[in-house]
């Protein structure tokens, strides 16, 4: 049929309403699990300037944050903690450079914060006193990681450290290098009944080596993802739309307008407002605030990044209910990810959906 | 609801509409201060504030652009704006 002979009213994208999208039972169940913890506020940590390898393409050993002086003070952080509550801070990610480090620190952060996340390498096992969500990163088989990241052993000393850990959430980085060796790791998570999700590996500004991303690379991650996710659906957090917002040829910036400090000038409301980066001197600098400092905006499709951005695009993908049905995944996917003790649920949507841009 | 609606009527529904929405206990619709700026002194945020806005849309079948929320700050400029959407 000609496109000019179809009558207008066909043409006509329905228009939703929010509560017809909930009346799928369904959908509403999801909606009311996930907005629960809609009053969660991050800020993120850097705990010591100090890291037991050193890695390829590292967000920590870029830029002046990790000139910083170590304050190893436990008081210190006690106060600060206290501080970050009154401001309403919520949820702290304690970070770079290897917060496994400083087990001292973590130990008066969850005794003041009792929500959060650490990102380690997991060579060194964290108290089981610190009750946060832990992220142990994977770049790779073992063969990699010690190419990429001078560490021997490293999957293995991973998974004996944090086997059988309900704090535990391995973080597959994928590089434009590794993206085949996830089946090989994968097996090896499996196997030891560990729990994965996936990152996409972001260059930090001015990087030059051979793990940034390419299109066809890209391409190939997000065949990975959708494939391990389908095979390992027990083992793996994450879902469609997660990786069809990771591995888009636009990064998150443009795709959804990075909400974080350093890329948004308004202090009105939300992650512009009451976001913090602090440097292991307790110092923070809002220019630079943003969960991966240092990273390349343009760039950036990391994990922690995608968490918190998608899931401030709400109203984006109120539009149709496959659109807010992958919205719902991803965000379940970030809550399980990043909360103890939050379960996901089954992916509402496997289709692959587009992002949606900018609606005026 | 018509859309004669006063905007005393608005007030109080959009005051109803933000309680129950965000589950504000000890505060009723008729003590709801209109002018109680909703992020400083509610301690709203983004996603609170996104939910209110999409149950708003339905309430009142308009559609609130997301470069427009800064200007919600209380239920007296949401009321406002809501107006001049439907007058639109």
């Amino acid at each position: 049929m000609d496109v000019k002979t179809i009558p207008q009213r066909e043409k006509k994208i329905r228009k939703w309403k929010f509560s017809e999208l909930l009346a799928d039972q369904e959908v509403r169940r999801r909606w009311e699990k996930v907005r629960k913890y809609f009053f969660l506020r991050e800020s993120t940590y850097d705990m010591s300037n100090r890291c037991n390898i050193r890695c390829n393409g590292c967000y920590y050993y870029e830029g002046e944050k990790q000139f910083a002086e170590e304050n190893g003070d436990p008081e210190a952080w006690r106060k600060l903690m206290r501080e970050e509550r009154a401001r309403g801070i919520t949820y702290v990610v304690l970070a770079g450079a290897e917060p496994s480090l400083v087990p001292e620190l973590l130990k008066v952060c969850y005794g003041e914060m009792p929500l959060g996340c650490i990102a380690t390498n997991g060579f060194k096992r964290i108290p089981e006193a610190v009750g946060y969500r832990i992220h142990i990163s994977v770049w790779g088989n073992d063969e990699t990681s010690l190419r990429v990241r001078r560490a021997n052993n490293l999957l293995s000393k991973q998974i004996e450290n944090y086997q059988g850990d309900p704090r535990a959430v391995f973080v597959y980085t994928f590089t434009r290098d590794n993206v085949d060796e996830v089946y090989e790791v994968m097996d090896i998570i499996a196997a030891n009944d560990c729990k994965i999700t996936f990152s996409v590996f972001s260059s930090p500004a001015g990087y030059t080596g051979t793990l940034r991303h390419n299109q066809d690379s890209l391409n190939r991650t997000r065949s990975a993802m959708l494939d391990i996710l389908f095979r390992y659906p027990e083992q793996t957090l994450f879902s469609s739309y997660s990786a069809v917002a990771h591995t888009h040829q636009s990064g998150l910036h443009e795709l959804y307008g990075c909400s974080y400090p350093r890329r948004n000038p308004s202090t009105n409301i939300g992650l512009g407002r009451s976001f913090r980066q602090y440097r292991t001197d307790l110092s923070w600098n809002r220019e630079a605030a943003c969960c991966v400092p240092d990273t390349d905006c343009d760039e950036c499709r990391h994990y922690a990044a995608g968490s918190a951005v998608v899931t401030a695009r709400l109203y984006r993908h109120v539009t149709d209910p496959n659109v807010f049905r992958s919205w719902l995944d991803y965000v379940d996917t970030y809550l399980a990810v990043w909360v103890m003790g939050y379960e996901k649920g089954e992916n509402l949507c496997r289709e692959i959906i587009e992002p949606p841009r900018h609606l005026s | 609801m018509s859309f004669t609606t006063d905007k005393k009527t608005m007030i109080r529904r959009i005051a109803e509409i933000i309680i129950f929405e965000l589950k504000l206990q000890e505060i009723t619709p008729e003590k709801f201060n209109p002018d109680l700026d909703l992020v400083d002194e509610l301690g709203v945020d983004s996603m609170d504030l996104a939910t209110v806005v999409l149950v708003l849309q339905d309430e009142y079948g308009i559609s609130i652009d997301e470069d427009d929320y800064p200007k919600l700050r209380n239920v007296r400029m949401i009321a406002e704006y809501i107006e001049q959407k439907r007058a639109a």
